[in-house]
């Protein structure tokens, strides 16, 4: 809120005002200083090179290309694939299915100016179409952070919450409770990663694949790092375990700045529990789930180290991708650009999350 | 049924679903001291044993030979050292910071506020990979060496986070007591550390707590850092580095049996600040 709507009480409380303003700027200059001196020119350099065609380690002459790295990220188009024809003129069906075959993705999709790659395919009113992206890999990797993000946060917050408020009462073995709820918090990625690599094993060397066998889930030889459809979820799930104590932490801090009186004035007046929860707890909670949830979400929209480790080059985060682009394809310019799509999806959650749950107004 | 047994029921029922969780928390945990204690053919053996067995006989063997290894390694060591240098510099800074920035943006008056926690924020919002670069640049330009490199590059993401949750709870805290403090003829500034800074305490202790264990378990940036000041190292990255003392193959057994040597520590620290969090909300509930 800006000084202007400090209200006037004569010259004495604008002289107060201005003493009050600048001992704010004062308590923030370490921290823009600290900011502006390891943070100004490295994200500075990420977005000049996003522009440019840079190689990484490299004396290459640097030219200026635009907006051709994010054109190259980002392209996408949708070609319809004609049906297979004979000699006769006739549309080709498969005798062992008896469906129609289609055109190859790669003979519909355009060459020219970019070179567009199968995404994927699907078929409206019977006719066939092709997706394709000048980089699928990146692409694919945008809706893999996404559907990652978003799942892992909402199970993470509605977990997490459960668990502080669990936490927060009082009975016996309290503190015991909140040490373990901190366990996973505590392993380093790098080590906890490679638990669950481990568990993981798409033998029954892994303890998932001895459980599910158990619960008749799989034949114990369930590949699921190596499996499309379970990479993600197998992420989804390492992360959940790994970062619901964060949340939990965090969301215990904000309950136990609720005053107790609240509550025991909602007894007074026959308030049920439940009820306390929506019209105590959460209200009052809100700006503590905001503050939680922009930094969840972006450690989720950028998550590497799980993904770099963990599937390496199977499947890929955004940022791991951006790593890979810049240490295996030495691409500099290419992989700044891709970070840069990575900041503005982290800004779009940001200001979302801060808009809806109203925690920039005073 | 009578109010005696419907409140036995309930407590079973939540000690229950306790017991859960905790399972659910502490079980990769668990199969990580279990790793730690086999050897690299007991970790071959299918299924999977929950406590290590000999592949023959199929008794229980506990193999103390990965700790053996990791403790013989120096290398460990210096990089616990190095950690906990590096980790509690960058809290202690960063909380010190963080709160005078957070009770600017949360209590005073002044113009541009909400444009300053934006840009605050902003300055964490790449992947560590784009800012790597660069940052390595600033520090070879100003020669910093790698440890306080490493403290002030950390700021990075613990800076922000701090700011950003202290700022919610300092503006969480009711105006009165700033006014009237001020009644009582106290600077802002003295309002700041004799009033409201107790009573974000327990706030103060998660945020460093959380804060504290992101620096501590940090990899990429102190990998970078430290490929030529290799005495610097700390543990993550010792730890990726390890060749292993007695494995032939990739050193599971003793990656595990190092983690829970530097998971130990660090859950006695949670054990002894969690004691303070529960102090800091008493005084805070006496006081407000």
């Amino acid at each position: 809120m800006s000084a202007a709507s400090v209200p006037k009480k004569g010259s004495g409380g604008s002289d107060l005002a201005k003493r009050e303003a600048r001992l704010a700027y004062y308590l923030m200059i370490p921290t823009f200083v600290i900011l502006l001196l390891i943070a100004f020119y490295p994200l500075g350099t990420v977005f000049y090179n996003s522009l440019t065609n840079r190689v990484f380690a490299s004396g290459q002459e640097v030219e200026f290309v635009g907006a051709e790295n994010f054109a190259n990220l980002l392209s996408m188009t949708i070609v319809e694939a004609p049906p297979e024809v004979d000699e006769a003129g006739n549309v080709v069906i498969d005798p062992e299915t008896g469906e129609t075959e289609y055109q190859s993705a790669v003979s519909v999709l355009p060459r020219e100016p970019r070179r567009y790659r199968e995404l994927s395919q699907f078929n409206l009113f019977g006719t066939q179409y092709v997706v394709g992206a000048t980089d699928a890999d990146f692409i694919r990797s945008i809706g893999d952070s996404l559907r990652f993000t978003v799942i892992s946060v909402a199970i993470e917050t509605v977990l997490g919450l459960a668990i502080a408020m669990v936490v927060n009462m009082n009975f016996k073995g309290r503190g015991m409770m909140r040490v373990f709820m901190l366990v996973p918090w505590v392993i380093p990625t790098a080590v906890s990663s490679r638990i669950w690599e481990w568990m993981f094993a798409s033998t029954r060397v892994g303890f998932i694949n001895v459980i599910f066998q158990r619960l008749g889930i799989g034949d114990g030889q369930i590949p699921f790092l190596a499996s499309e459809a379970w990479q993600v979820p197998a992420m989804i799930m390492i992360d959940v375990w790994k970062t619901t104590p964060f949340m939990a932490l965090l969301l215990l801090a904000g309950l136990q700045l609720i005053p107790k009186d609240l509550y025991e004035a909602a007894d007074v007046d026959g308030a049920s529990k439940i009820r306390q929860f929506w019209s105590v707890t959460l209200p009052l909670l809100r700006p503590t789930i905001a503050v939680a949830l922009v930094f969840r979400t972006l450690d989720a929209v950028r998550v590497f180290d799980l993904f770099q480790i963990v599937l390496a080059q199977k499947r890929y985060s955004m940022a791991s991708y951006a790593y890979y682009e810049l240490i295996n394809g030495q691409r500099m310019g290419y992989s700044s650009a891709s970070s840069v799509i990575i900041f503005v999806i982290i800004t779009v959650f940001a200001i979302g999350y801060i808009r809806l749950l109203g925690v920039d107004n005073d | 049924m009578t109010k005696e047994t419907k409140h036995i029921i309930n407590r079973v029922l939540f000690y229950a679903v306790l017991a859960l969780v905790s399972i659910y928390l502490l079980f990769p945990f668990y199969w990580a001291v279990n790793s730690s204690f086999k050897t690299e053919n007991q970790l071959q053996m299918t299924p999977a044993t929950f406590v290590p067995r000999d592949p023959t006989t199929d008794n229980v063997a506990f193999s103390l030979r990965n700790y053996e290894g990791v403790l013989q390694n120096a290398d460990f060591g210096r990089g616990l050292i190095n950690s906990t240098i590096v980790a509690i510099s960058t809290t202690i800074l960063s909380l010190v910071f963080g709160s005078f920035a957070a009770f600017a943006l949360g209590k005073l008056r002044f113009r541009g506020k909400t444009p300053s926690l934006y840009l605050i924020l902003s300055m964490t919002m790449f992947p560590q990979v784009a800012v790597l670069t660069g940052l390595y640049a600033v520090i070879r330009e100003l020669q910093i060496p790698a440890l306080p490199s490493m403290i002030l590059s950390y700021m990075i993401f613990t800076l922000p986070f701090t700011t950003w949750v202290m700022t919610s709870f300092f503006k969480g805290l009711p105006d009165e007591l700033m006014q009237s403090a001020q009644v009582d003829g106290a600077t802002p500034f003295q309002t700041f550390y004799k009033i409201l800074l107790p009573l974000t305490l327990p706030a103060l202790v998660t945020t460093g707590l959380l804060a504290f264990i992101n620096a501590w378990n940090e990899y990429l940036f102190a990998l970078t850092f430290t490929t030529i000041e290799a005495s610097a190292r700390t543990v993550p990255v010792v730890m990726a580095l390890f060749t292993g003392q007695i494995a032939r193959q990739e050193p599971f057994g003793e990656i595990m049996a190092a983690a829970i040597l530097i998971t130990i520590p660090l859950l006695i620290l949670v054990l002894i600040f969690q004691q303070k969090i529960v102090e800091g909300l008493t005084a805070g509930a006496v006081k407000g």
